[in-house]
């Protein structure tokens, strides 16, 4: 029986069942019935076949799972814990008051790190959040168009009148549409004048499929009647005041409307937001677009809602689309390839299309922040590690005692978690109030309202934030606590330097990693200037410094006598050049359908964008002419029939500038290009230039007034005091080209900010730890710095002494920064339609400023232990 | 007046052990109960019964060699003690006379 038959070294029982049979058997049983277990194993192995014996063990530790062999696991707590648990906490307490600096060193740490956190989780839950206020959210689709035309395939986010009411004729699954249209009207009352350029024209249908609710006034005929107006709340008080605004006439442009609502504002994550609604019927009632309504299928300036029966429906309904657009729409030289349905929680994220309504949200933006908010969570955690294993042979006596009086590692592990579930706690406390003092100039910084309201209920907010106080408390104490927990009793009597001082390298990983973090960090926020800096100083092709733009909304006493009130503004002191225009750069033009004759002398129809100008917009633009020429008052036709078309139409059309002069151009009526400008960005450089067409106007909407570079401030008065005189009725709302143009990097803009304050706080927190590791480091080495100074080392020799391992972690961590940094960077540049080359040298400059940060951390102890007098430190203990 | 009520599976393994004298661990009285008796032993069922005998008393056991197939792991040889023979005895007298007691009609010899 006991002969050993030959074992095979490679067969072994399954160590899953192996590790589970050690795990429950009573430690007293346990070995002999593992060596019985064995036994049967290797007889049934050599026996047989293996598979078999590995199951047939299997079997037997899963029988062997029954109460007379599983250990008493009850008998490990006691039947009155809590005096152990006062204990914890009172031994807790002591040790973090004993030493103040570590403990503030972590409290803050994380506490700045919760904090950023949470308000970086605030931001994202509210760009997570946009429409879903609306009740039947899950069943608004968008009508978007896939536009088919000649040269290329429009992606719009814009339908036209027909679609909406014929959908709802052809599938049974529509149940309501509404269109909106965005309109800019002039409002005014009693001598009160303001724009209110986020005016819109719906059906009344609105009320019904978003969850927008009226305050006054029936949602059945609010929009009924054509020339009436909902006000929301805001723009009631701002026009009546305390007054009941319902019944009253309201002037806006050149009508006169009768208000027959008001409702509660906007909610801010609306991805549209409006001031006030005008009736559909308003636009509908002029005969013109009565006609539009009916058959424009590529009338293409609204947008429309479609609520559906039910949200699975909408796949039978793209299913039926091609049918629908056969059927109904005429197929030209421009057709549309496909009418998709864009829910209606996807359109605030979704990459823009072209004439979008509303504001825009960037998940590129939002994925950046949430990997900085927990970067930063993981820097505070690190700190905590290190400092704790650090100084965690300061509790090897305490520990030890424990064992010796039979406190089982797992009582340990809850201790030491414990003591990093009171840092959290306290953490966060402060964190909480951090957060609330910070909220405001977060807003501002997010440039978003960010009010508290669109948070869940209260209760899941504290639920989630309990719970995430202790995935960080975790995070940072597990670690620590298995380590500390994990020391042998005997270790107190005869401590080993490997015992106490190992997890040196872990914390080496650590500190890498936390210098890993700040280069990427600081790398990055130096790139993305460096981006933003190149687009702003880019060569746009015309001039945007010092042009004046006032608009007028078609003002009709100004279109007028536009000649005259130019020539007026013209001789004012300090103005160059005066231009009125539809658009001005950075604005969204128009894309219009054209016909267009081609080299081979045919006329093709296409979409372009246009400009309507004066003849004075090319020279007071600074726009270059590079073949033919502008337009000119002395050419009569030139009013109705000259187009000047840009150099990349010029390209795409497959022309030479010289062969462009004299292209037929259809446009309504039919006309001639005469002149070929220089490509100019008329929109940011994160889109490509287009082509572009300009066409004489005599409804021009806004005033472009160059003005002389010096003492801009009372040129602008003198414009003011002028603009009184001729145009009293129109308010003077001024803006500065070269910044509504940089408006359009605001997003960018906001990016490079909030990543430059978030990396100062990682690097904070980061040098906050490095502060503690490193006066650890000092602290144990004072006798070492007393004896090195008594031979004689200078002081300059026991500062590098102490420096010289965090200056190879940080070499270390730009090494691997590096790559990372640059690989995101390219990616987020791709943004752009230009550029900026990734300059080495700013590497370097992050990898310099986190060590100078780091460097003045460290010196400051360790000159101050380098100083002190080498007889203190020797008469220690 | 007998306390000391024994399982069917109790009574096996107190024999076995009986059996086996100085040699019973556990797999050898496994292998010993299913090659008298023709039925499959867990370990699982064994090792329950045998540390329930022991803590009543009929059983005592003592760690014995370790071998290379057991992985090292020492082998527990179980035996009885006299308590344990005396309740196997007071055992088989109580069948014994109960089979006494069955009027012959109502048990024939097959």
């Amino acid at each position: 029986m006991n002969r050993s038959p030959d074992i095979k070294p490679d067969i072994k029982p399954p160590e899953l069942f192996l590790r589970f049979f050690r795990w429950f058997c009573n430690p007293s049983y346990a070995e002999d019935i593992e060596g019985d277990l064995k036994e049967m194993f290797v007889r049934d192995s050599t026996r047989g076949n293996v598979a078999h014996a590995r199951f047939r063990f299997s079997m037997n530790v899963l029988r062997l799972f029954r109460p007379g062999i599983i250990k008493n696991f009850s008998s490990l707590s006691f039947n009155n814990p809590s005096p152990m648990f006062r204990n914890y906490f009172i031994t807790s307490l002591r040790s973090l008051t004993k030493s103040k600096g570590f403990s503030a060193i972590n409290i803050v740490g994380l506490s700045v790190g919760l904090a950023t956190f949470s308000l970086i989780a605030f931001y994202v839950f509210h760009e997570m959040s946009f429409d879903r206020y609306n009740k039947n959210g899950d069943r608004i689709f968008r009508i978007v168009e896939n536009l088919r035309t000649e040269n290329e395939l429009l992606l719009q986010s814009t339908s036209s009148p027909p679609m909406g009411p014929r959908m709802m004729k052809d599938f049974p699954e529509v149940e309501k549409y509404v269109r909106i249209q965005n309109w800019s009207m002039l409002v005014e009352r009693n001598g009160v004048s303001f724009y209110e350029t986020d005016s819109y024209i719906a059906d009344s249908t609105i009320f019904d499929i978003f969850s927008f609710s009226l305050i006054k006034g029936d949602k059945r005929t609010a929009l009924r009647e054509p020339n009436s107006v909902v006000l929301t709340e805001t723009m009631a008080k701002k026009y009546f005041g305390n007054e009941d605004p319902v019944g009253q006439m309201l002037k806006m442009d050149n009508g006169q409307f009768a208000v027959t609502g008001v409702m509660e504002d906007v909610p801010e994550n609306s991805h549209f937001r409006f001031s006030n609604l005008i009736s559909f019927s308003t636009w509908s009632s002029n005969p013109n677009n009565k006609r539009g309504e009916e058959g424009g299928w590529f009338w293409n300036g609204f947008h429309t809602y479609l609520l559906l029966r039910d949200a699975q429906s909408v796949d039978d309904v793209r299913a039926k689309m091609k049918g629908f657009i056969d059927k109904n729409i005429e197929k030209g030289g421009m057709y549309y390839e496909d009418l998709p349905l864009q829910p209606l929680y996807s359109i605030y994220m979704a990459t823009p299309r072209s004439w979008e309504n509303g504001t825009r949200g960037s998940m590129n933006n939002v994925y950046i922040l949430s990997i900085i908010a927990v970067f930063i969570l993981l820097i505070a955690c690190f700190n905590y590690i290190n400092l704790a294993t650090a100084r965690a042979s300061r509790r090897l006596k305490e520990v030890g005692l424990r064992k010796a009086l039979g406190a089982q590692r797992r009582m340990l592990v809850t201790q030491f978690l414990g003591e990093s579930v009171i840092v959290t706690v306290l953490a966060s406390i402060i964190a909480v109030l951090l957060a609330w003092i910070a909220l405001p100039a977060f807003r501002t910084l997010v440039e978003s309202k960010l009010s508290l309201s669109i948070l869940p209920e209260p209760w899941i907010v504290v639920v989630g934030t309990v719970l995430m106080v202790l995935f960080v408390a975790i995070l940072a104490g597990a670690y620590p606590a298995l380590i500390i927990s994990g020391f042998h009793p005997m270790q107190i009597f005869r401590p080993s330097i490997k015992g106490i001082y190992s997890h040196h390298n872990f914390r080496r990983v650590l500190v890498s990693m936390q210098f890993v973090i700040s280069i990427t960090l600081v790398a990055g926020t130096l790139l993305v200037h460096d981006q933003i800096e190149l687009v702003r100083n880019q060569d746009l092709g015309f001039n945007k410094n010092a042009m004046l733009l006032l608009p007028f909304n078609r003002d009709s006493a100004i279109n007028n006598h536009l000649d005259f009130i130019k020539n007026e503004f013209k001789e004012l002191k300090g103005v160059r050049a005066v231009s009125a225009s539809a658009t001005v750069p950075g604005q969204s033009t128009n894309n219009l359908y054209t016909t267009i004759e081609m080299t081979d002398g045919k006329m093709s129809p296409t979409n372009i964008n246009y400009n309507f100008v004066d003849h004075d917009y090319i020279p007071t633009y600074d726009i270059k002419i590079i073949a033919g020429r502008n337009f000119s008052r002395e050419v009569k036709a030139d009013d109705t029939t000259a187009f000047i078309i840009n150099e990349t139409g010029v390209k795409d059309f497959g022309w030479t500038p010289e062969q462009a002069i004299g292209k037929r151009v259809e446009l309504g009526s039919k006309g001639k290009i005469i002149g070929v400008m220089k490509d100019f960005n008329y929109r940011s450089l994160h889109m490509k230039v287009e082509q572009i067409m300009f066409v004489l106007t005599r409804g021009a909407g806004q005033l472009g007034i160059r003005l002389d570079d010096n003492d801009i401030p009372a040129t602008v008065e003198r414009v003011h005091e002028k603009w009184n005189e001729l145009v009293p009725h129109l308010p003077f709302d001024y803006s500065f080209l070269d910044a509504d143009y940089d408006r359009q990097y605001k997003a960018d803009q906001q990016l490079g900010k909030v990543v430059g304050i978030f990396t100062g706080l990682s690097i904070f927190i980061g040098c906050l730890g490095l502060l503690g590791l490193a006066s650890f480091a000092v602290e144990r080495r004072t006798k070492e710095i007393g004896v090195r100074k008594v031979l004689g080392a200078s002081v300059a020799n026991l500062v590098i002494l102490i420096a010289h391992e965090f200056v190879l972690l940080i070499v270390i961590a730009l090494i691997i920064a590096t790559p990372i940094t640059w690989y995101l960077i390219q990616r987020w540049e791709q943004n752009f339609t230009l550029q900026a080359v990734i300059n080495p040298l700013r590497f370097f400059m992050a990898g310099a400023f986190v060590f100078i940060v780091a460097w003045l951390s460290i010196s400051f102890l360790s000159f101050r232990a380098a100083t002190a007098n080498p007889t203190k430190a020797l008469r220690h203990e | 007046m007998n306390r000391h009520q024994l399982g069917e599976f109790e009574e096996i393994v107190l024999l076995t052990v009986g059996i086996l004298y100085k040699e019973a661990y556990g797999v050898a009285i496994i292998d010993e109960i299913e090659q008298r008796t023709k039925r499959q032993v867990s370990i699982g069922a064994l090792q329950t019964v045998l540390r329930r005998l022991e803590g009543k008393g009929y059983l005592r056991s003592e760690f014995g060699e370790a071998t290379n197939v057991r992985g090292g792991k020492r082998k527990r040889y179980f035996s009885l003690t006299t308590l344990g023979s005396r309740v196997l005895r007071e055992n088989q007298e109580q069948r014994k006379e109960l089979y006494k007691a069955i009027p012959r009609v109502a048990f024939p010899k097959s």
